[in-house]
């Protein structure tokens, strides 16, 4: 089975709660689910799209052809009925040119006396309705994600429901075929893989997509200190403050917002303190389009601040591997005692898929604590790792150049050793992250190169094309197997891992895409074929 | 003078070495009440404030321009046993900084800092800043200073701070007592300290024949008033809030 439902609305419908929600439903009976959601930067009106593929395979990606598209306005059908290759459900608000199956959403809702935002659990009951899923079943969802107010959710989708079977055939029997398998958001997976690494404080300003992650972490973990400051200056140098008194910290934003932490980047590369942002893209330059995809921010992230010094970006490609990556680069930042960026994109973080979070945990690092007299908080040992230290012991951190002692200078010789001390824990950092690097999958004659939530709707396709997949991780230190020719595909105008694959001497060809819009496994097969 | 280092990098008759010698002192009047140096925290901007971390024998964070303020509200969120001390500059805290002053005193965040105001660039070679007076002639201002000034007081003050205080880098031992009060106050502290700085802005005379001490104001009101005299020094405005740090661990499960 592999079906792919679009719930589409204005924005104020609840689509994207019925898109989760519709996840759970069939993720209850066993199956696997992803969601894509779509939506403007508006709160009322509008278009949003909840994009629900169901498979009993796991499933990393939506199609482009809807199997069911269920319609809450008229505007908003005409924008998807080209996608439709199967039937319709509607609100009989308005009437379906189309035909379809016409459920009177707004009617059953004004009897419950509910607002209209109802109407997307009357929809949920129309899916149950249409799938033949014992209503027991939504029931159950309902319960579970909203405990005692699903009341009002379960009488609605059940007027709903009661009335499809009533006036309509069920399209087909959609039957249990495993245990209940958890939903969850990139961004989730991304917060508690950070929690699962020792985070307790997080810091971050508003800025989409990266703002979910904020959201989880102050709601369900209260025992983490998270904050929305002034800005994202404030927000890393918080970072930074709790980073130097000897606890794990986070932020996160997306370009906009990453551009104005550049600053502290360097601060944090200089001074020797783990610094861990999650750069979460979305379309640039400057504002671009606040609420859609891209991954045009590489280039921008691999060198995001003056000077030299060592970094480690890495991108996780499934909600899978935001969970375990997080907690990677933090372990990583603690380490090395320099700046990680988790470079994720719009389409993972605030994709749902089902997925268990496993691999994930603490890797501690030995802190001093006291201290006789100032210490060489920068000592120059071999490996370039000098001892951390947090007061009460005497350590002085220092955003300029500095002696072992932390002391300013501007002395040729030190400035040498010192920068040489930095730099040499690259070496550390490539050797650690080598195993890990890249992901591969598949025999093929030819190599597809991707990286980020690119992976899911690519994965789908190399197999039966012939390809063999390649996926990034790190991109700084760049670990690559021996490639000589590649496709590059991802959502940029100028195909930015291309040019570093380049850069490699590998000779690439260009899968490019920059509409706002991941890719789809269809598009791909199109010009993969 | 740290035990590390030989050499004070300051102009001969800077202000900083009266602000300097009265911090030392008053860290070591702390050390008499019990707190160990280890917990006095220092971080400094850029400028020639931001030298002093150089030169005391405590944790200390040598910081980027303007963020001394949002570096504080980390370390004692992360870590509420130590008492973190801010130098600023007036360039620093008012210029580039102007956004997390406004809000550490906001916030009442549990931290203080010190403002070395001498009105004027110093390190770039004097340049106008914040504080700058109207009509001043700097590098940068060669035809006048365009701009009216900040008040620091006045700006703390209503921004809702909850020690405001002023000193003056001649009097260090006025200046001592201010700096012990302010780090021992629980809230956000602020202390504007009035400096000359010698080679590009010397008030030593201004300074000396005008500062005059004032006793604390009994009501907001009266200390907008305060505030608005700016030569008068001492403790010019105290109120007791919960402070932010107090709040979200309090809220943490």
């Amino acid at each position: 089975m592999d079906i792919n439902i679009c719930i589409t609305g204005a924005a104020g419908d609840g689509v994207k709660e019925a898109g989760e929600l519709c996840a759970k439903l069939f993720s209850e009976l066993g199956y696997y689910a992803f969601v894509y959601q779509e939506y403007q930067s508006r709160i009322r009106g509008g278009h949003n799209a909840s994009i629900v593929r169901v498979s009993d395979k796991p499933v990393h990606s939506h199609r482009k052809y809807y199997d069911l598209l269920v319609c809450l306005e008229d505007y908003v059908y005409r924008i998807h009925e080209p996608y439709v290759r199967g039937d319709i459900i509607y609100d009989t608000k308005f009437s379906c040119e189309k035909g379809g199956i016409g459920i009177p959403m707004t009617e059953i809702v004004k009897e419950a006396n509910e607002p209209m935002i109802f109407r997307n659990a009357a929809s949920l009951g129309a899916i149950a309705a249409y799938y033949s899923i014992d209503f027991g079943v939504l029931e159950d969802v309902f319960v579970r994600t909203f405990g005692e107010k699903a009341k009002d959710d379960v009488v609605i989708s059940k007027a709903a429901y009661d009335h499809f079977l009533e006036h309509h055939q069920a399209k087909m029997s959609v039957e249990r075929v495993g245990e209940r398998r958890e939903v969850v958001a990139g961004s989730k997976a991304i917060a508690e893989g950070l929690i699962a690494a020792g985070l307790e404080y997080y810091y971050a300003y508003p800025m989409t997509p990266a703002s979910p992650i904020l959201h989880y972490i102050i709601k369900k973990r209260r025992d983490i200190i998270a904050y929305q400051p002034e800005s994202e200056i404030a927000a890393v140098n918080m970072a930074i403050g709790s980073a130097f008194a000897g606890k794990r910290s986070a932020t996160g934003t997306s370009g906009g917002g990453f551009a104005l932490m550049s600053e502290s980047i360097g601060m944090a590369g200089m001074a020797e303190v783990p610094l861990l942002i999650i750069e979460a893209q979305r379309v640039g330059p400057s504002t671009g389009m606040a609420t859609y995809h891209a991954q045009d921010d590489l280039n921008f992230v691999l060198y995001p601040s003056h000077g030299e010094f060592p970094l480690v970006v890495a991108s996780p490609y499934t909600i899978e591997d935001a969970y375990k990556l997080s907690a990677e680069l933090m372990n990583l930042a603690w380490k090395y005692q320099t700046p990680a960026i988790l470079l994720t994109d719009k389409h993972l973080v605030e994709s749902l898929q089902t997925a268990e979070l496993h691999g994930a945990e603490i890797e501690e690092t030995e802190i001093v604590r006291s201290s006789d007299g100032v210490m060489k908080r920068y000592e120059l040992t071999e490996s370039g790792v000098s001892r951390y230290a947090v007061p009460p012991a005497i350590a002085k951190f220092n955003s300029n150049e500095h002696t072992e002692y932390g002391i300013t200078t501007d002395s040729a010789e030190v400035r040498k050793a010192m920068h040489d001390k930095r730099v040499r824990k690259e070496k550390l950092i490539l050797e650690d992250v080598r195993g890990k690097g890249y992901v591969e999958y598949f025999k093929g004659k030819e190599a597809v190169v991707t990286w980020g939530s690119t992976f899911g709707a690519l994965y789908e396709v190399v197999e039966e094309l012939g390809y063999r997949l390649i996926v990034i991780r790190y991109l700084r230190p760049l670990v690559l197997p021996e490639l000589e020719k590649a496709k590059v595909v991802e959502c940029n105008r100028t195909g930015q891992l291309a040019g570093l694959l380049e850069s490699r001497g590998v000779r690439v060809e260009r899968v490019l895409k920059w509409d706002g819009r991941p890719f789809t496994p269809e598009e791909l097969r199109e010009v993969l074929g | 003078m740290s035990s590390i280092l030989k050499e004070i990098e300051w102009c001969p008759g800077c202000g900083n070495f009266g602000i300097f010698k009265a911090f030392r002192n008053a860290v070591k009047r702390l050390g008499k009440d019990g707190i160990e140096k280890g917990r006095i925290v220092v971080v400094a901007g850029i400028g020639c404030h931001g030298k002093l971390p150089d030169y005391i024998d405590q944790p200390s964070f040598h910081t980027i321009h303007g963020r001394v303020l949002p570096m504080l509200t980390g370390i004692k969120l992360a870590n509420p046993d130590l008492l973190p001390v801010g130098f600023s500059g007036d360039g620093d805290a008012l210029n580039e900084g102007m956004e997390h002053f406004i809000h550490a005193a906001k916030r009442n965040t549990d931290v203080a800092l010190f403002l070395h105001n001498n009105e004027v660039f110093g390190l770039t070679t004097g340049q106008f800043t914040a504080t700058t007076p109207k009509g001043r002639r700097t590098r940068t201002t060669p035809f006048g200073n365009p701009e009216d000034p900040v008040n620091p007081c006045l700006l703390a003050l209503i921004s809702g701070a909850t020690f405001v205080a002023r000193g003056y880098a001649g009097n260090i031992k006025q200046l001592e007592e201010l700096m012990y009060r302010a780090i021992l106050h629980r809230g956000f502290s602020f202390l504007e300290i009035l400096q000359p700085c010698v080679s590009f802005n010397n008030t030593w005379d201004l300074l000396r024949e005008n500062v005059h001490e004032v006793s604390p104001a009994e009501s907001f009101d009266d200390a907008l008033r305060l505030v608005m005299d700016r030569f008068a020094t001492g403790v010019l405005f105290k109120t007791e809030k919960e402070t932010f740090e107090e709040i979200l661990h309090k809220n943490r499960v």
